[in-house]
């Protein structure tokens, strides 16, 4: 998708790596659902939370979005992690890999923290 | 040749004695009427400018929602800062965009979609008031580039703090000299200098 994140800003791949195990599941337009997503009320639960989050930060559009709101996205990405708000509690007890641990978090954290420095840069 | 010569020079001896009697004045009078300025000539009267007084209305209704919003979170005001959210998003809403010129559109559709953002996030999070002075941040910063655009139709400060943000330091607006801290609060209320004062 050319509004996808990685057309937009430079990822490592150790950062992309960690995109996709705590982020993209809910956060993107590449959500990976698990076989219980056809139980109910599990599925009904996951469809209202991809929902929700996508309407905050889809990672597939993040090139659509303008300048202003990159950076206002990416500060708020490093601040739910920081804040331990994200990724979601119900999501981190299913997915093994997306219980970040400390350098994972920080890793997040200062990439983020660069991508918004060369954005705001090229302002 | 010579004749030629000599004849432009009677016709301009001509018209220099004519001067000074006044009669070629008129017909000099007569060019000046073809020229596109007249006293009642309102086209020329720019419609921006009309606008422009128009915009600064409506968004002085953005500005007291966020003047509001800072406000209250240098009492600590968490509950009143999530109002004040509330109030800035129904004035995004009620702003009168058709009034705009195409550049100043641009600018403030770029600045709303942010900035709305921001206000519903403060809006939806009374109590958590830390987080909310997270988007007061980046809030700051649209609204500190609406004014600059539209102006704030009053005088306004923008005012910094170095110290927050772990070090990074945070701006907000404010209509008063006097400083007073949104995001330090009660615990350093004076902490900041003005940066800019904005007429």
């Amino acid at each position: 998708m050319t509004t996808d994140i990685s057309k937009v800003i430079t990822i490592p791949d150790t950062v992309l790596t960690l995109l996709k195990n705590a982020c993209f599941d809910c956060h993107s337009n590449n959500t990976d659902y698990p076989w219980y997503s056809n139980i109910q009320p599990i599925g009904w639960l996951m469809a209202y939370h991809i929902k929700q989050a996508k309407n905050e930060l889809n990672f597939s559009e993040f090139g659509a979005y303008s300048q202003r709101r990159q950076i206002s996205k990416l500060d708020g990405i490093a601040n739910s992690i920081k804040d331990n708000i994200m990724p979601l509690k119900s999501y981190k007890i299913m997915h093994k890999s997306a219980q970040l641990s400390t350098d994972e978090k920080s890793l997040l954290i200062n990439w983020e923290q660069q991508s918004i420095d060369s954005l705001s840069e090229n302002n | 040749m010579k004749n030629l010569i000599f004849g432009l020079a009677i016709v301009a001896t001509t018209l220099a004695v004519g001067n000074s009697t006044g009669k070629s004045t008129e017909s000099m009078n007569l060019s000046f009427r073809y020229l596109p300025i007249s006293k009642t000539d309102y086209t020329n009267f720019t419609s921006s400018s009309v606008t422009e007084a128009m915009s600064t209305v409506s968004v002085k209704e953005i500005l007291n929602a966020y003047l509001q919003m800072k406000n209250a979170f240098t009492q600590d005001n968490s509950t009143g800062a999530a109002n004040a959210g509330k109030i800035l998003e129904a004035a995004f809403k009620n702003f009168d965009k058709s009034a705009l010129t195409a550049t100043q559109k641009k600018t403030y559709e770029d600045v709303e979609a942010d900035a709305r953002e921001h206000a519903e996030h403060i809006g939806a999070n009374g109590g958590n008031i830390a987080h909310q002075r997270e988007h007061f941040e980046l809030l700051s910063k649209d609204i500190y580039d609406l004014i600059k655009t539209f102006g704030g139709g009053q005088v306004l400060y923008r005012d910094f703090d170095p110290m927050v943000n772990k070090g990074k330091g945070a701006y907000w607006i404010s209509e008063t000299k006097e400083i007073k801290n949104p995001y330090m609060g009660k615990a350093m209320l004076t902490s900041g200098s003005i940066k800019e004062e904005i007429k």
